[in-house]
């Protein structure tokens, strides 16, 4: 299957001008087509090998920034497509999910078996600042249709606070492994 | 792309919405790209933005491409109408029929075809692109432009002359 990867390495080799759809604008298109989910964007003070080092180690960051997630295991490896087993604290409510993965440099897009929550993480340099990332979440409920409008919006309420949460996760666990600067010398 | 993935996009699978746009890209990219350039990004942002949005209205999957196309063209000339454009002066040219295909050949560069196709007007970069690299009749290209097929027809004209003038410049 091709990768987005691919086709942005296609694009770049074309002599026509060929444009491209960054992880962060893959990630607000995809959101606009799920009504059930949300989209929190910021922009970290940290360069994007760092950001996505840290993202890209699922086992270890997303029990790290995700209050929903005790563990995640990674069941399963071909190239960039995962499989994830993952495992919730609560005790009510908490079922255990298997998610199918696709993890490409900048770009975690995590479908739950059977089909009905997303999460996607994306993440970019900085348009004109490349020591800074331009990140993107999504994250939701993966179903639409009239009657579940009530559903939906409920669920949009719960995932925005999550997601949220989530974010600043990310940023306190980037900052708790960043490299003291050392004070100036006199 | 089978109908059921994008039946099944249209009915929120995600799964099947990201396939169904990581299919498009390339496609669409290219719209994009050679009629938006320096914009052309953020057009092919704007254009699966609304992709997404509006698949659901979509009737017959097997129209997805054009329907799609449609999008990319208007959210391009809109894109690259905001940017500097270069107006083309159409004193002299020659009326002949032109194909970009053959007049760029293996050892241009992308730079020069970048030049090129920004010495032109975006309405002209866009039937460019719809005749020789996605091969539309004018019924098409009228449609994807929202104007008229004779419309078309003399933009198409100007655009091949322009090209050609500007290429063997």
């Amino acid at each position: 299957m091709t990768t987005w990867t691919d086709l942005d390495a296609a694009a770049a080799g074309d002599r026509w001008p060929v444009a491209t759809l960054d992880p962060p604008a893959r990630g607000r298109a995809l959101a606009v087509g799920l009504p059930g989910a949300v989209v929190h964007e910021v922009v970290i003070d940290r360069p994007i090998d760092e950001v996505w080092a840290f993202i890209a180690d699922l086992e270890r960051s997303v029990p790290t920034f995700d209050r929903d997630v005790a563990d995640l295991r990674i069941t399963r490896r071909d190239g960039h497509r995962l499989t994830a087993r993952t495992r919730s604290p609560w005790r009510v409510g908490g079922l255990p999910m298997r998610f199918e993965i696709d993890l490409e440099v900048g770009w975690c897009w995590m479908v739950s078996q059977p089909n009905f929550y997303v999460v996607a993480m994306a993440a970019a340099p900085e348009p004109g600042d490349p020591s800074r990332t331009r990140y993107v979440h999504v994250e939701g409920v993966a179903r639409r249709g009239r009657l579940l409008q009530p559903l939906l919006r409920l669920s949009r309420w719960r995932s925005r606070r999550h997601v949220a949460h989530d974010v600043a996760g990310i940023a306190a666990a980037l900052d708790a492994t960043a490299t003291p600067v050392p004070p100036p010398t006199r | 792309m089978d109908d059921a993935t994008i039946r099944r996009a249209q009915r929120g699978d995600p799964a099947a919405l990201e396939e169904v746009l990581r299919d498009l890209a390339p496609y669409l990219g290219r719209i994009c790209g050679a009629i938006a350039l320096q914009a052309g990004d953020d057009a092919l942002q704007e254009t699966m933005v609304n992709v997404a949005r509006h698949l659901g209205s979509l009737r017959e999957p097997a129209a997805l491409r054009g329907w799609a196309r449609r999008i990319a063209v208007r959210e391009a000339v809109r894109a690259a109408t905001h940017g500097r454009d270069v107006p083309v002066d159409l004193a002299g040219v020659d009326p002949a029929g032109l194909d970009p295909r053959r007049v760029v050949g293996d050892g241009s560069t992308a730079v020069e075809v970048r030049a090129v196709l920004e010495s032109l007007e975006p309405d002209q970069r866009a039937v460019l692109v719809m005749r020789h690299l996605d091969g539309l009749d004018e019924l098409e290209m009228a449609e994807a432009l929202q104007v008229a097929r004779g419309t078309v027809k003399s933009r198409l004209h100007r655009a091949r002359a322009a090209f050609r003038e500007r290429w063997t410049a």
